[in-house]
C-alpha cells in the first residue's frame, strides 16, 4: 500500500509538471519551427452569439517567440470601441522551459485611442500590452473577453496568423442559439464540425501543426494556400438600425437606407449648381463642370463615430461645410449631380482589396465608397476624395473588381473598369549627344498613362524645390548634373502626363583600357532579379499591366568609332514580352525597346519561370556598347 | 559645445518674401483686403500655404484652486492656402497634459474661421461646434481637434486659443520656423518678478528681442508687483527644408526654450532649482527615481556574489555586471533620464524597462561592486543639441560612465550588442554632462565614437573561360558596421532569409558555406565568409571580355546628390571601407591596359579615397579604399565630399578588359 500511494503522489508530481511544461520550446515539433519566427502553441477562441444584438467572445492564445525577429508577435494589441468593451484580461510570460517567468497586473495594460492616420477622429480603442525577455525563445500567454452590443461582423479565422509564424493547435468555436442564422465560407479543404449543445449549435474549425509560410515576392495572399472560415450574421442589429447580409441586394438595401433623405441640397447650393450648368448641353459636359466643382470646393476630413462609420453625413451639411469623407463626398456629389437632371450610384468598393465575392455577402469586404454615372453610352466611376483624380479615373486600386452598386431596389454586383497593359503606358524618348571632351546632353521627354500616370502624378503636385531634389535622388544616371525639368498634365481630365527632363554628364562612358563602354538602356534597366524558390506556396501577380516604350538615339563624341554593339533582342513569355533593337549609322547608335508585362494572377509554380524571365531581361538590359578611340 | 558654437556663427539672414505691409494688428476675424492679395515670392513661390502671422503671448495668473502660479499660453495663428496642399493646415491639433495627481492643461476657447473671397466679398464660415473632437489618447495626454469648413485654394484661416498650464517647470516654448514661409511671427513673456527662467534659443537664424521691459503686473489682490515682459520678433522667413545626414531639423530651426531657475516668493527665502549644474546634479542625486534610485542596493546586494564570484579586477567586474544587465532587461525603446520605478529591483522583476531603468541600474549594481561609476547625461540626436548652460530638461537619456585605465569609458546596457565603450547611434550627439553623484560635480564631456563604422571585403576569385568567377568572399565587420550587421542578422527571420536579402541586391551571386562568426563575442572581429559562384558579372563583346572588379562593392551613387546644402553633413561616425579582390584569370586572356589608379584627397586629412590596380602575370588585384575620417562636415565640407564620392562613383566604375587571343 504504501509503494501504491507513493506512486499516485508521483503520478500527480508528474501532471503538475507537465501543466507547467506545456510551454516548453523544445517541444515544438520540428516542421513548426521551419521558417518560423513564432509558433502559435494554443489558440483558442469561443464566441457565443447571444442574440441578434448581442454577443461574447472568449480568446485565449499562448505564443512562441523562437528568435529577436518574431517580437513584433510579443504582444496583445486588442481593438475595441463603446459597442464592444474588453475585460478580464490575464497575461503571463514564460521562459524557455515552459517556467512562469512574470504574471502581467491589470495596470500593466495600457489604454489608447485608435484612430486610423486618414481619419481626424475615431471611436475606437486598443488595449496594449508588451511582453518583453532578453533570452529567446520564450513564450507570451494572455487571455480577455469581450462583450458585443450590436453585431454587423463575427470574427473570423485562419490556420496560421500571417507569414513566418506556424500553429500547433488553434481552434475557433461559434456557438448560437436556436432563434439566430448565420453564415460562413471556408477554405475548400477545411472541415466544419457541427454539433448540438444543449438547444444551441456549436460549429468548430480547427488546425493543428500548421508550419509556417514564409513571405513570399509579389504575393497576392495566403487565402489561396492556408485553411481559412469568414463568419456573418444574416440579420443584424447596430446603433439603432437593422438590417441583413442575405444577399448584396439586402445588403445594398441597408446601406441605401441610411442614405435616405441624404441627398437634399439647400436651395443656395441648388441655384449655384443650375447657374453652373446653364451653358453645358450635354449630360456628360455638366458632369464634368460639376466633378471640378467637387474637386475645387472640398477637402477630404474624416470622422468615423459608430453608424457614422457607414453613413454619411447629410448632402445638406457638406454643401454647408464642404469637406467629408468618402460615403459624405460621393453622396454629395449625387446630390449635385441629381439637381442636374442625371442620376448617379453610389458604389461600395473594397479599395486596394480582393473584389466582393459574389457568393457571399458579408461585412469586411469593402472599405471605401465611390460614385458610378451610368450615362447612355458609357458609364463614368468618380472617386470623390480626391481633388486631383481626372475624372473617370479611379486607380488601380479600385480597378477591375467586384463593386456593389447600391440602387433604389437594394444592391447590385458590377465590375469597375479594367486598365489594360497599353492603357497604363510609358513612353519614353531620350536624345544623348556626346561632345567632344565625353561630356553628353542627355535629353528625356516622356509620357505616362493611367497607372503609371498615378505612380508619377506625385511630381506633378509637389513644389519646384521638392521636384528636383527627387529628379537628384532618384534618376540613376552617373554623374548626372541636372539642367532643367518640365511636368505637365495639359488635360486635367485625362490621366495623362509628360515630362521632360535635362541632365549633362560626363560619366556615361566608363573607361577600360583605352576601350570605352556605353549601356545603351541609361535609363529603364531592370536592375535587380528575384530570388527562384523551391517550393513556392501563394499566387502571385504585378501590381498592374503596363507597357515601357524607349527609344534612346546617341550621338558618339567626336573620335569614337562603335567597335561592337550587342544583337537584337525578343523575348516572349506568359508574363509579357521584351524586345530591344540595336542600330548604329555613322556616328550614331539607336536604341529601341519594349516590354508589356501582364497582371494576371500566376498558380506559385509558375514563379521561377517568371524569375527566368526577368533574369533575361535584366542581362539584355545591361548591355554595352564598346567603343574605341580613332584618334 | 563646437556644434552649439558653429550654429551661432552660421547664423543666416532670413531671405524677403514678398512686401508685405505689417501693421502689426492682430485682430481676430479683421482681415484686409491685401491679405486676399498675398503671394510667396522666391524660393518658396511654389509654398502650398503662408504663415501671414504666428503670434503668442505667455503669462502667469494665480490660480483659484491651488492658489499657486499658473501659466497662460495664447496663441493667434493666421495662414493664407495657395494650394491645395495645404488644406490640411484646416485640422488642427493640441496636445494637452495631465499629471498622475490633479495637475493638468485645459483649454479655454477655439476661436477658429475661414475667410473666403466671394465676388469681391469677404464671407465668412466660422469652425462648427460639430467639428470639435476630443482625443482621450491615454492616461496622460489628450488631444483637441479641429477642423474648419469651405477651405479653398486662396481662403485664409484663422485659429486664436487659450491654455492654461499647471506644468510651469517649463512654459510652452515658441518655434519661429516651419515647413511653410512665415511672414511673422512674435512671442511675448511676461514673467512675474517671483519666477525666474532660464530662456534658451537654438536654431540658424537669429532672432530679434524687441521688447525687454519691466511692467507692472498685479497677481494678488492688492499686492503691487511686477513682470519682465520680454518680447521675440521674427519677419519674413522661408520655410524649413529637410537635408540627409542631421541630427534632427529642429536643431537648425530657431526655437525658444524656458525652464524654470528660481523662484523668490515675499518673505521666503529664494529657491533655486536649476540654477547651476550643482543644483541640477542635488536635486537629481535626492530623486526618488534618479540618486535614491541608484542608492537602493537590496538588488545588487543579492546577486552580486553570484555575478561576481570574487573576480575584483575592475574592467572584468564591469564586464560581469553589464552582461548581467544586458542578459536581464530588456530596453522598452524609451528614452527617458528618470527611472520608471524607484528600486533596481522592480527592473529586474520587470525584464525590461526604460534607458534610465537599464543603466541607472547599471550604476547601482556597480557602486554596489565599488566602482566608480558616473552618470552621463545626454540629449539624443532626435532630441538636439543641448545648449550647454544648465538645463536639465533638454536632455532625454542617460548611460554610465566608469574610468579605466584613465579613460572614460561609457556603457549603455540597452542594446545586447553593445560593446564596453560604445554607445548607440542616437547617443552621438557629440557631447554629454557627466555626473559624480557622490561629490555633486559634473562637467562636458566629449563623447565622439571610439569605434568606426569599418567595412573590410576580401574577394578572392578565379575566373574561367565561360566567364564564371569562382572563389570565396570573406567580410570583415567593425564597430557601427558589426553593431548594425549584428541586428540586421538577429531580426531576421532565419539565415536563410538574411543571405537572400544579403543577395537581393547582388544579381548573378551564388553562394555556399556561408559562415558568420564571434556574432555572440563582442570582443572578436564579427566576419563572414562563403564560397561563391559569380555569372552575369563578366561580359563578353565580341573578342573582349570586362568586367567591374569592385562587383558588388562599388559605390554606385554619388550619395551627396543635391546643389545645395545649408546644414553640416553628421554621420554621427566615421566610415571607412576597405576593398580588395584577387582575380587570377585564364591562360587565353590578355590584359589589354589597367586603368590607371588614383589618391583622392580632402583638405586637412578629413577624408581619403584611393584604388589601385595591379597586375602579375595571369592575376590581377584591385585595392579600393574610402576613409571618411570625421562624423561631422561644415555645409562647406559638403561640397568637398561631393567631390569625392563623384570620384569614387567614377574610378570604381571602371572595367577591366581582357582581350581573347586568336585560337
Amino acid at each position: 500500500m504504501r509503494k501504491l500511494i507513493f506512486l499516485t503522489f508521483l503520478a500527480v508530481i508528474n501532471s503538475y509538471s507537465y501543466a507547467q511544461t506545456t510551454y516548453d520550446a523544445a517541444k515544438i515539433p520540428e516542421n513548426l519551427t521551419k521558417d518560423a519566427i513564432a509558433v502559435v502553441r494554443n489558440e483558442e477562441q469561443f464566441f457565443d452569439y447571444k442574440s441578434i444584438g448581442s454577443g461574447q467572445v472568449d480568446y485565449k492564445v499562448a505564443i512562441t517567440i523562437l528568435s529577436k525577429a518574431g517580437d513584433d508577435y510579443a504582444e496583445m494589441a486588442e481593438p475595441y470601441d463603446k459597442f464592444s468593451s474588453i475585460y478580464n484580461i490575464k497575461a503571463t510570460l514564460y521562459d524557455a522551459t515552459g517556467k512562469k517567468v512574470k504574471e502581467y497586473k491589470s495596470s500593466d495594460v495600457k489604454d489608447q485611442s485608435l484612430i486610423s492616420d486618414y481619419s481626424i477622429f475615431e471611436d475606437n480603442r486598443i488595449k496594449l500590452l508588451k511582453f518583453y525577455s532578453t533570452a529567446y525563445p520564450y513564450t507570451i500567454e494572455y487571455s480577455y473577453s469581450q462583450d458585443f452590443k450590436g453585431i454587423l461582423s463575427m470574427p473570423s479565422w485562419r490556420a496560421i496568423k500571417g507569414y513566418n509564424i506556424s500553429t500547433e493547435k488553434s481552434v475557433y468555436t461559434i456557438q448560437k442559439n436556436p432563434t439566430l442564422a448565420l453564415k460562413f465560407l471556408t477554405s475548400k479543404n477545411l472541415k466544419t464540425d457541427s454539433t448540438k449543445v444543449g438547444d444551441k449549435t456549436q460549429y468548430k474549425w480547427s488546425t493543428t501543426n500548421t508550419p509556417a509560410i514564409e513571405s513570399e515576392p509579389l504575393s497576392i495572399g495566403l487565402e489561396n494556400s492556408v485553411d481559412w472560415v469568414k463568419v456573418s450574421p444574416t440579420q443584424f442589429e447596430y446603433d439603432n438600425t437593422t438590417g441583413n447580409f442575405d444577399t448584396w441586394k439586402n445588403f445594398g438595401a441597408w446601406i441605401s437606407k441610411l442614405n435616405e433623405n441624404a441627398n437634399v441640397l439647400p436651395p443656395a447650393t441648388k441655384t449655384q449648381i443650375q447657374s453652373l450648368i446653364k451653358d453645358a448641353k450635354t449630360p456628360k459636359e455638366k458632369m464634368r463642370i460639376l466633378y471640378n466643382h467637387l474637386q475645387q470646393n472640398t477637402r477630404y476630413v474624416s470622422v468615423q463615430l459608430g453608424i457614422g462609420g457607414f453613413k454619411p453625413i447629410l448632402a445638406e451639411k457638406v454643401a454647408q461645410v464642404n469637406y467629408g469623407d468618402c460615403k459624405a463626398l460621393s453622396n454629395y456629389m449625387k446630390a449635385l449631380l441629381n439637381e442636374a437632371g442625371i442620376k448617379s450610384n453610389l458604389i461600395v468598393i473594397g479599395n486596394g482589396m480582393p473584389g466582393l465575392n459574389p457568393n457571399y455577402s458579408s461585412m469586411g469586404q469593402a472599405n471605401h465608397m465611390i460614385l458610378c454615372v451610368p450615362l447612355e453610352k458609357d458609364t463614368t466611376f468618380l472617386e470623390c476624395t480626391s481633388q486631383y483624380s481626372p475624372m473617370g479615373f479611379i486607380g488601380y486600386d479600385n480597378s477591375d473588381r467586384n463593386v456593389l452598386m447600391i440602387t433604389e431596389d437594394g444592391g447590385k454586383l458590377v465590375h469597375t473598369p479594367i486598365y489594360n497593359a497599353k492603357d497604363n503606358y510609358q513612353v519614353r524618348k531620350t536624345k544623348i549627344n556626346f561632345k567632344e571632351d565625353g561630356t553628353a546632353d542627355i535629353d528625356i521627354k516622356s509620357a505616362y498613362g493611367n497607372a503609371q500616370f498615378e505612380d508619377n502624378m506625385r511630381m506633378l503636385l509637389i513644389e519646384p524645390v521638392e521636384q528636383r531634389k527627387r529628379i537628384n535622388e532618384t534618376n540613376g544616371i552617373p554623374g548626372a548634373e541636372l539642367i532643367s525639368f518640365k511636368f505637365n498634365q495639359a488635360d486635367k481630365a485625362l490621366p495623362i502626363m509628360t515630362e521632360e527632363i535635362n541632365f549633362k554628364s560626363n560619366q556615361l562612358l566608363t573607361q577600360g583600357g583605352d576601350k570605352a563602354f556605353l549601356t545603351l538602356n541609361l535609363i529603364n534597366r531592370k536592375e535587380s532579379v528575384p530570388a527562384k524558390i523551391e517550393n513556392r506556396k501563394t499566387y502571385f501577380a504585378v501590381s498592374f499591366s503596363y507597357q515601357d516604350d524607349d527609344e534612346i538615339s546617341y550621338t558618339l563624341p567626336k573620335g569614337y568609332a562603335v567597335e561592337f554593339l550587342p544583337k537584337d533582342i525578343t523575348l516572349t513569355s506568359e508574363f509579357g514580352t521584351y524586345t530591344a533593337k540595336f542600330i548604329t549609322k555613322d556616328n550614331t547608335i539607336t536604341y529601341t525597346r519594349t516590354q508589356t508585362m501582364t497582371a494576371k494572377k500566376f498558380p506559385p509554380e509558375k514563379y521561377n519561370e517568371f524569375v527566368d524571365f526577368n533574369k533575361k531581361i535584366y542581362q539584355a538590359d545591361k548591355q554595352k556598347a564598346v567603343l574605341t578611340k580613332t584618334l | 559645445m563646437k556644434i552649439k558654437a558653429l550654429l551661432l556663427l552660421l547664423g543666416i539672414s532670413a531671405c524677403h518674401l514678398i512686401g508685405y505691409a505689417q501693421k502689426k494688428e492682430f485682430k481676430f476675424g479683421k482681415i484686409t483686403p491685401e491679405e486676399f492679395q498675398i503671394k510667396a515670392s522666391g524660393k518658396d513661390s511654389a509654398a502650398a500655404a503662408i504663415k501671414i502671422f504666428d503670434v503668442g503671448n505667455c503669462y502667469f495668473e494665480i490660480s483659484p484652486s491651488s492658489g499657486g502660479f499658473v501659466y497662460v499660453y495664447e496663441r493667434h495663428i493666421r495662414y493664407k492656402v495657395l494650394n491645395k496642399n495645404g488644406y490640411d493646415l484646416a485640422n488642427y491639433k493640441i496636445g494637452l497634459y495631465k499629471g498622475s495627481n490633479s495637475a493638468k492643461e485645459d483649454l479655454y476657447g477655439m476661436d477658429a474661421a475661414t475667410y473666403n473671397m466671394v465676388d469681391g466679398k469677404m464671407v465668412t464660415s466660422k469652425l462648427n461646434r460639430d467639428a470639435k473632437f476630443t482625443e482621450e489618447f491615454n492616461k496622460k495626454y489628450t488631444y483637441k481637434k479641429f477642423a474648419l469648413p469651405n477651405v479653398k485654394e486662396g481662403s485664409i484661416l484663422e485659429f486664436k486659443y487659450t491654455i492654461k498650464s499647471d506644468f510651469i517647470f517649463n512654459l510652452r516654448g515658441w518655434s519661429f520656423q516651419s515647413d511653410i514661409p512665415t511672414l511673422y511671427t512674435e512671442y511675448n513673456v511676461k514673467i512675474p518678478q517671483y519666477l525666474t527662467y532660464k530662456t534658451n534659443f537654438s536654431g540658424y537664424l537669429s532672432v530679434n528681442r524687441t521688447k525687454h521691459e519691466s511692467v507692472n503686473a498685479t497677481y494678488v489682490n492688492g499686492l503691487n508687483s511686477t513682470a519682465t515682459y520680454d518680447q521675440y520678433v521674427l519677419e519674413n522667413v522661408p520655410a524649413l527644408k529637410d537635408e540627409a545626414y542631421i541630427t534632427t531639423l529642429d536643431d537648425y530651426r530657431p526655437m525658444l526654450d524656458f525652464e524654470l531657475q528660481g523662484t523668490q516668493f515675499p518673505s521666503e527665502p529664494y529657491k533655486d532649482y536649476n540654477g547651476n549644474w550643482t543644483k541640477i546634479i542635488s536635486g537629481l542625486v535626492e530623486d526618488e527615481n534618479f540618486g535614491q534610485f541608484v542608492n537602493k542596493n537590496s538588488y545588487a546586494k543579492s546577486v552580486l556574489p553570484t555575478i561576481l564570484k570574487g573576480e575584483k579586477d575592475t574592467l572584468a567586474v564591469t564586464k560581469l555586471i553589464f552582461d548581467y544587465i544586458k542578459n536581464n532587461v530588456k530596453w522598452n525603446d524609451e528614452h527617458s533620464i528618470y527611472a520608471s520605478g524607484t528600486n533596481p529591483k522592480t527592473v529586474f522583476e520587470k525584464k525590461s524597462g526604460n534607458s534610465a531603468d537599464i543603466n541607472l541600474s547599471l550604476i547601482s549594481l556597480l557602486k554596489e561592486a565599488k566602482i566608480n561609476a558616473y552618470a552621463v547625461l545626454i540629449s539624443t540626436r532626435d532630441n538636439g543639441a543641448h545648449p550647454g548652460f544648465p538645463v536639465i530638461s533638454k536632455f532625454n537619456n542617460v548611460v554610465a560612465c566608469v574610468i579605466i585605465n584613465n579613460k572614460n569609458v561609457l556603457i549603455d546596457a540597452t542594446d545586447k550588442d553593445l560593446q564596453l565603450g560604445m554607445i548607440s547611434y542616437d547617443n552621438l550627439n557629440h557631447q554629454g554632462f557627466l555626473m559624480d553623484l557622490s561629490t555633486t560635480k559634473g562637467s562636458w564631456i566629449p563623447i565622439e565614437p571610439t569605434f568606426t563604422n569599418e567595412k573590410n571585403f576580401n574577394y578572392v576569385l578565379a575566373l574561367d573561360k565561360e566567364n564564371k568567377l569562382t572563389g570565396k568572399i570573406i567580410q570583415y565587420s567593425k564597430g557601427y558596421a558589426a553593431l548594425n550587421l549584428r541586428d540586421k542578422y538577429r531580426t531576421t527571420n532565419n539565415e536563410t532569409e538574411f543571405l537572400k536579402n544579403y543577395k537581393k541586391d547582388k544579381p548573378g551571386l551564388e553562394l555556399s558555406n556561408y559562415k558568420i562568426d564571434n556574432l555572440d563575442n563582442l570582443d572578436e572581429m564579427l566576419t563572414e565568409s562563403m564560397d561563391v559562384v559569380i555569372e552575369d558579372n563578366v561580359e563578353e563583346a565580341g573578342n573582349l571580355v570586362y568586367f567591374t572588379p569592385l562587383l558588388f562593392e562599388r559605390t554606385k551613387e554619388n550619395m551627396f546628390k543635391h546643389e545645395e546644402r545649408l546644414f553640416p553633413v553628421d554621420f554621427a561616425y566615421p566610415i571607412k571601407e576597405n576593398y580588395r579582390i584577387t582575380v587570377t584569370f585564364p591562360e587565353e586572356y590578355e590584359v589589354e591596359k589597367l586603368p590607371k589608379g588614383g589618391i583622392f584627397k580632402l583638405p586637412d586629412n578629413k577624408g581619403v579615397f584611393s584604388i589601385q590596380f595591379l597586375g602579375e602575370g595571369k592575376t590581377l588585384m584591385v585595392k579600393s579604399t574610402i576613409d571618411i575620417t570625421k562624423s561631422f562636415y561644415t555645409p562647406e565640407d559638403y561640397f568637398d565630399l561631393k567631390e569625392l564620392f563623384k570620384s569614387i562613383v567614377q574610378k570604381q566604375a571602371e572595367q577591366i578588359v581582357f582581350k581573347k587571343k586568336a585560337e
